[in-house]
């Protein structure tokens, strides 16, 4: 399955835009697991997943395709 | 009311006091007015272990950001009896002293303005998906938090 990553703010710095080819992520859990292994530098921040430009609130299904954007916490303004 | 009709906010660089200045003025055939609020937000210059804040670089994810600012313009216009709101963000580098932000509501009497654009202000600073990069005067940077 092809996923599209996506990085912002402070994660830029460590994770560039790509396209990977994965198996066995079935779900934003274990994609988050996979992130954290890959790039060990995610487990010390804070951050928040969006699934084809929905924020993650909660454990949820990964199709072929999709998009995910990594974002660390907001600062506008 | 409203189709979804998705608005910028963004502005390449900082927003000039004109086109602030400009925004007013266009306000003054709008004759069901009474009272506008406005907040500006302006880049400070912080001091940060010894070193000056020189400027702030933003970025966003734009797609998102401009849903999400559509989703509280919605909600804000739901809440309180407002004629008008506009709203722009900069993106790119705004100098210390620059303005970033400029959130503009109007109603015919003045607290709907007031409370809108207290409230819009909060929630797109916790809500929407925009980073900021502090860039000290020796060009080194940090990553702004929101506190």
């Amino acid at each position: 399955m092809e996923i599209e990553i996506i990085s912002f703010g402070q994660i830029t710095e460590f994770i560039n835009n790509q396209k990977i080819e994965v198996n066995g992520i079935a779900d934003t859990n274990s994609f988050k697991q996979y992130l954290e292994d890959r790039f060990p530098a995610l487990k010390g921040i804070k951050y928040k997943l969006a699934l084809n430009k929905n924020i993650v609130q909660q454990n949820t299904e990964i199709t072929n395709q999709a998009t995910i954007a990594i974002m660390p916490p907001f600062s506008g303004g | 009311m409203s189709e979804k009709k998705i608005k910028n906010i963004f502005v390449n660089g900082p927003i000039a006091p004109d086109f602030i200045a400009d925004s007013i003025a266009r306000h003054s055939s709008k004759t069901a007015i009474g009272g506008h609020s406005i907040f500006m937000g302006q880049v400070r210059k912080d001091e940060i272990n010894g070193k000056f804040v020189a400027a702030i670089t933003y970025t966003a994810y734009e797609e998102l950001a401009l849903e999400k600012m559509h989703q509280i313009r919605e909600e804000i216009f739901e809440k309180y009896p407002l004629n008008c709101m506009h709203i722009y963000h900069s993106l790119g580098t705004v100098k210390t002293g620059e303005i970033c932000l400029f959130v503009f509501t109007s109603s015919a009497h003045r607290k709907p303005a007031i409370a809108a654009c207290s409230e819009v202000v909060d929630r797109l600073k916790v809500e929407l998906p925009i980073w900021g990069k502090e860039i000290f005067e020796d060009e080194t940077h940090q990553w702004k938090e929101n506190s």
